[in-house]
């Protein structure tokens, strides 16, 4: 266990939660100086791509620098290195390949999967903050119990609670777990869960009725139930509040950190002794066409750059996801930024002029009863569509009804949308085999 | 004594029961791993790809930091049908000396996709596949080690077709007259486990082996 805090602090490490901007402008320049010079040494994509722009890590002196010069990357950019160079890593490893302790995995969701590789115990500069600042500030104390719901392909996740003094419960992230998470929750009395997201509080009601539990009772002893990787739809939030439920989102940001709600809910703090992030227009074409957005709760496409990442930082990475970022601080007490995320940019499917996101059919996918859990994919083959396709996912409907379940898919998301869609119904077990589980994609090509 | 988690392993009626896992415990099995890992060969710089769940870290963790410890390089994935696009993606890009922990889920997965056992497996020299999967992959022509969760127990194989293994020092494995495995343990634990049925059939050669029959 690291020396933990002061037990009635709302901070894990108030002397950098609460650190003067200017000041943290200062160190995030240090470490940006460190960075730099440390992946344009060691990732041959980063590497490529300043030799393209003529530049070296020497030449960028200020911050003015660092936004008028440096080259942006993506994800494009890594899986065409690796297929081009048979390089796993897509430029970006920093290290010999033998130092590494582990190789895992983004999700997939999006696409095919990337590799992450990891140096336990090595990979990082800078102090503990992700996830242990996070958690402290939601309540997690030594001696709690801390209920994981997760899948393992980002490792073992489960050393930070311990760091933190509390003793993890382990389930898997699967709809089947529901009910034993829920007794043992009555026998435990666990004071966080990480994660339980809509699909899993919908599913919920009926495994709680079905096997007599009051979720009201269960969720009783939590300070924070978190959720990540998609938005609430307003039928899990509604049960949510319903069963007392405290929850907080969290969100990945750019691939290089991720970010949590604190106490006030007032937007996702990502720690910037950690990232350097950036706000631009997401029509920019590149670098020098990029018009940075500063204003507060501003929609901008977000681009990130590690600061402590001794691994395989990411110089300047074009997320493709739609935000917006506030740096006022927060009633929290915390001056670090808050972000609002509001779906990615590639996603964005336009018919006959109208913008739909998937964030705009979710609650009315969700109104339709055998529709409840809000599993459906937009198929968007190119973004300008003359028809809206989204296939929703179905339960408890025999197929003499499927008809009528469809016209009731159709009027709804007509309604919140203004298009007209054309509806494929497939069984919710269909949907759930697409992705890891039980986070599909909610977009795709066919 | 302090609780390093709260696990789970699976009864003879298929339940999963509540497992209180004490600090000194997984140390000890900590300790144990890395001489498991060499049993099947597992070198410093080599990988291991392992297919568990979250539920199983109790059972798993000490494999993982027992990598660690030997040098080699770890992955993880989750052992379901959802998950087999990630081990064609880790098997196709790197490396791995072996792969622990196939269950048929994960086969099933494979089978949808349509990639054939041996082009996933076929060039790892160590694959410990689960009750269920061990029968499949032996039909397709391929020699997986028997790599088997006897409830609270790890049991690996250090040859193909050979009894799987469990720590001799920590636990004590009998059949039931129905050929059920019952697990003692052997030393102090935080839950202690007293002939007590898991989910597993096997033959039990000698009280630390196990030969399997598909699961039931």
């Amino acid at each position: 266990m690291t020396n933990l805090p002061a037990l009635d602090s709302p901070y894990w490490d108030a002397e950098y939660e609460t650190m003067a901007r200017d000041r943290l402008r200062d160190l995030q320049f240090e470490l940006l100086t460190e960075t730099i010079a440390f992946a344009y040494e060691h990732s041959a994509l980063t590497r490529e791509a300043w030799d393209e722009a003529r530049i070296v890590p020497t030449d960028i002196r200020d911050w003015h620098d660092f936004t008028d010069k440096v080259p942006f990357l993506d994800k494009d950019a890594q899986r065409r290195f690796r297929d081009e160079r048979n390089d796993p890593y897509g430029g970006v490893l920093c290290r010999d390949p033998a130092e590494l302790t582990a190789i895992n995995s983004t999700s997939g969701t999006t696409g095919d999967p990337t590799l992450v590789p990891e140096l336990w115990g090595g990979g990082f500069v800078g102090r503990p903050a992700i996830m242990y600042r996070d958690f402290w500030g939601m309540g997690v104390r030594p001696g709690d119990h801390f209920a994981l719901f997760l899948f393992t392909f980002r490792g073992p996740t489960y050393g930070f609670v311990q760091q933190l003094g509390a003793i993890p419960m382990l389930f898997d992230y699967d709809v089947s777990e529901i009910e034993r998470l829920l007794r043992r929750s009555i026998e435990y009395r666990p004071t966080a869960l990480y994660n339980f997201g809509g699909t899993m509080i919908n599913a919920t009601a009926e495994i709680a009725a079905a096997a007599g539990i009051d979720p009201r009772d269960a969720f009783s002893s939590y300070r924070s139930v978190v959720f990540a990787g998609e938005p609430l739809g307003a039928r899990a939030r509604a049960l949510a509040d319903e069963w007392g439920m405290p929850l907080f989102e969290h969100s990945n940001v750019g691939d290089v950190t991720a970010c949590f709600e604190c106490t006030a809910h007032d937007g996702m703090h990502f720690w910037e002794d950690m990232a350097y992030v950036e706000g631009i227009d997401p029509m920019a074409l590149d670098h020098h066409d990029a018009q940075p957005i500063t204003g507060n709760r501003v929609r901008c496409e977000l681009v990130a750059t590690a600061l402590t990442n001794r691994v395989a930082p990411l110089v300047r990475f074009r997320s493709d996801d739609l935000v917006e970022i506030d740096r006022t601080p927060c009633t929290c007490g915390r001056t670090h930024a808050r972000i609002w995320t509001i779906g990615r940019k590639g996603d964005e499917v336009v018919v006959d002029g109208v913008s739909v996101l998937p964030v705009d059919v979710w609650d009315a996918v969700e109104s339709v009863d055998a529709c409840r859990l809000g599993l459906f994919q937009v198929v968007r083959p190119q973004r300008a569509v003359d028809t809206l396709h989204v296939r929703v996912g179905y339960q408890d409907t025999p197929e003499s009804r499927l008809g009528a379940l469809r016209d009731d898919v159709t009027n709804a998301i007509a309604q919140a949308t203004g298009v007209e869609p054309n509806i494929e119904l497939v069984p919710n077990a269909a949907l759930l085999r697409l992705g890891p589980p039980h986070k599909i994609p909610r977009v795709t090509k066919r | 004594m302090s609780l390093w988690g709260i696990g789970q392993w699976i009864d003879d009626r298929g339940v999963r029961r509540t497992w209180e896992v004490g600090s000194d415990e997984i140390n000890r099995a900590i300790g144990a791993a890395p001489n498991v890992l060499a049993g099947i060969g597992l070198e410093r710089g080599a990988r291991v790809l392992y297919c568990s769940m979250l539920s199983e870290a109790a059972q798993f963790w000490p494999l993982v930091v027992g990598a660690m410890l030997r040098g080699a390089q770890l992955s993880c994935a989750d052992a379901t049908a959802a998950e087999a696009p990630r081990i064609a993606m880790f098997t196709r890009q790197l490396d791995y000396h072996a792969v622990l922990g196939v269950t048929p889920e994960l086969l099933d997965g494979l089978d949808e996709l349509g990639h054939p056992y041996h082009e996933i497996f076929g060039p790892t020299p160590v694959v410990g596949a689960r009750p269920g999967a061990y029968e499949r992959l032996v039909a397709a022509g391929l020699k997986p080690h028997h790599f088997v969760l006897v409830g609270p127990a790890v049991a690996l194989a250090t040859e193909p077709g050979g009894p799987a293994i469990v720590d001799e020092h920590e636990w004590h494995l009998d059949a039931e007259p129905d050929g059920v495995v019952a697990v003692t343990s052997r030393r102090d634990r935080s839950t202690r486990f007293d002939h007590t049925r898991t989910a597993i059939t096997a033959s039990i050669p000698s009280p630390d082996r196990l030969t399997p029959t598909p699961a039931r």
